[in-house]
């Protein structure tokens, strides 16, 4: 294996990425003000006392956005686990196995990726309700078509390799034969992939919950703060460029990432 | 010919499933549609006979080929808040999302090409980074973000349209067309940067094969062998992505219209989602699943037509 040469796109994401992450991270247990109390007087500018100012209920904005983040991080997190783990495991049975179950599994595929994500996510929503936990579901769901069809090519493609017979010459099972030697070989085609599904989840997030069908109150989102600071757009500008500014920061460095993966990934070929 | 035949079978065949998916999934969750209208106070008798008056009585397959053919010749049953016909309530407003979709469409065309080709030219360049964080940043930036600034700046500093005052397309399509323009250009920039990262990876992926290597050596020149025949090959895979880019603004409209008050199908999916308005969801979602397929299948049949290899391999 060559050795993987980090590039300028995966420095500069990693290190976006990581301060944002650590900075909502860190609003899970310490915010400057209270997010939710009136601590300040209504609609002041941004000032070194409050970073990205007060919105009309005299609230800091900072704090607000720093810990309601984490919402959003967390279901895009799960989604991701959830759409990416099945995913990965149905490619993997359709991809190593074939026949009547990968006809089946892929038809079902088809049909299901005939609905935009979006609306897809929103059908899944008007059956179960809004609401933190039913945004992961809905969003997992949506995912899983896209990674079952990738990871299905992935492990497809590896099925009559030379190692692969070898191992099954060995006596190897099946799941060892998945696990251990077929999966590893996935990673260059998954990890990319990661990212731009955390970034879709987290763009999904934030979108159902401005919409007003994602996460309630008491949970607060990007989403739902963005749909907030519409309203007081006019009084408060900075409420709606700060939460904008922070989806667009964390997507922006995931995505940077990616693209730094696939070009090491290019180098290494 | 074969070909078409076998591709608008399994455009049928998916259009079924499809609408099946969703007809089984309102049918479980809708409840009692006879109580939905006549409300709590309602009589068993008077339950009964509206159930019967709509074929609820019915075993689950005929009403779903009821409805399926109620669908097709316009007749997509009653809103349950509204109490008038779905298809009634749906055509008005499918029209703008249709106009603001294609407006969208032409902006991404119209950007995405020259933008993508510069890019795959230029690539490698002084400022190939500088180009590569432009797009990340313009995928970035979650259209209703977008769209908040843009009808901030553009409908109420310079006004050059005025946010939640919609004309009608019939009186003032002038007026209409400029509302729905700066709504296009939110949902067509994301789409814009993806276009232009796959035009450049597809025409820089192109440019390294063979055949392109022997006609430069042979002292064609760089520009013209771009021209004549990257460009042509690199057309399969746009075609494919336009189809995909068709599907997805239509999704990313409903976020848009929101924010920018247009009275599409978008808004109007979500008022109904929040209302529990079935029959107009139920409606809504097969008809956009149907333009999601459709869009697919169309590019793929342009595909087949215009290179020829492709009948052998079925997919493109």
């Amino acid at each position: 294996m060559k050795k993987h040469k980090w590039n300028g796109y995966l420095i500069a994401g990693v290190i976006i990425t990581t301060i944002i992450v650590l900075w909502i991270l860190i609003g899970r247990f310490y915010t400057p003000y209270p997010p939710t109390k009136m601590s300040a007087a209504k609609l002041q500018g941004p000032s070194l006392a409050h970073l990205f100012g007060t919105d009309k209920f005299g609230r800091d904005i900072f704090s607000r956005v720093m810990q309601g983040s984490g919402t959003t991080l967390f279901i895009a997190a799960l989604t991701i686990v959830i759409g990416a783990g099945i995913g990965t495991i149905v490619g993997a049975m359709t991809g190593y196995f074939g026949g009547i179950v990968d006809e089946v599994l892929m038809r079902l595929n088809d049909a299901l990726t005939a609905f935009p994500s979006i609306l897809l996510a929103l059908v899944i929503i008007s059956i179960l309700g809004p609401g933190k936990y039913n945004v992961i579901i809905a969003l997992g769901i949506v995912f899983i078509p896209s990674y079952a069809r990738m990871m299905r090519t992935a492990f497809a493609s590896q099925r009559e390799v030379n190692y692969i017979i070898s191992a099954r010459l060995m006596g190897a099972s099946s799941p060892r034969i998945l696990m251990m030697h077929m999966l590893p070989n996935t990673m260059h085609v998954l990890l990319p992939a990661l990212t731009i599904g955390f970034n879709n989840a987290v763009l999904a997030e934030a979108s159902m919950s401005f919409l007003g069908i994602g996460v309630t109150p008491p949970d607060v989102s990007m989403g739902y703060m963005l749909s907030e600071a519409q309203g007081m757009f006019r009084s408060a500008p900075w409420y709606a460029l700060s939460v904008g500014g922070v989806i667009a920061l964390l997507v922006f460095g995931i995505s940077l990432i990616g693209e730094g993966m696939q070009k090491m990934n290019k180098e290494v070929d | 010919m074969k070909y078409v035949v076998r591709r608008i079978l399994a455009l049928i065949i998916t259009m079924i499933m499809v609408s099946f998916l969703a007809f089984a999934a309102f049918h479980i969750i809708s409840g009692d549609p006879a109580r939905a209208i006549l409300g709590m106070n309602a009589t068993e008798k008077q339950l009964a006979i509206l159930r019967q008056e709509m074929g609820l009585d019915k075993p689950f397959l005929v009403q779903y080929i009821n409805w399926l053919f109620g669908f097709f010749t316009g007749n997509l049953g009653v809103s349950y808040s509204y109490r008038q016909p779905v298809a009634a309530l749906i055509m008005p407003k499918l029209k703008v999302t249709l106009l603001m979709v294609l407006i969208s469409f032409v902006i991404i065309i119209i950007c995405s090409l020259p933008l993508g080709l510069r890019a795959a030219q230029k690539s490698g360049g002084r400022l190939d980074w500088l180009r590569t964080t432009i797009v990340q940043l313009c995928m970035a930036v979650p259209a209703f973000f977008l769209s908040i600034l843009v009808s901030y700046i553009f409908g109420i500093i310079f006004k050059f349209f005025t946010p939640g005052d919609f004309p009608k397309i019939e009186k003032d399509l002038a007026g209409a067309v400029r509302y729905l323009f700066f709504a296009a250009v939110c949902i067509a920039i994301p789409r814009i940067a993806m276009a232009v990262r796959m035009l450049k990876s597809t025409i820089i992926e192109e440019m390294e094969k063979d055949y392109v290597r022997t006609a430069i050596s042979r002292g064609n020149d760089r520009a013209e062998v771009l021209k004549k025949h990257v460009l042509k090959n690199s057309l399969v895979p746009t075609i494919t992505f336009l189809g995909q880019t068709m599907a997805e603004i239509v999704g990313g409209s409903i976020v848009v219209e929101q924010v920018f008050g247009v009275p599409g199908m978008g808004r109007f999916l979500v008022a109904s989602i929040s209302n529990r308005d079935y029959p107009v969801v139920e409606a809504l979602v097969v008809i956009l699943a149907f333009w999601v397929i459709l869009s697919g299948t169309l590019a793929d049949l342009i595909n087949q037509k215009i290179d020829p290899r492709l009948k052998l391999g079925g997919r493109a």
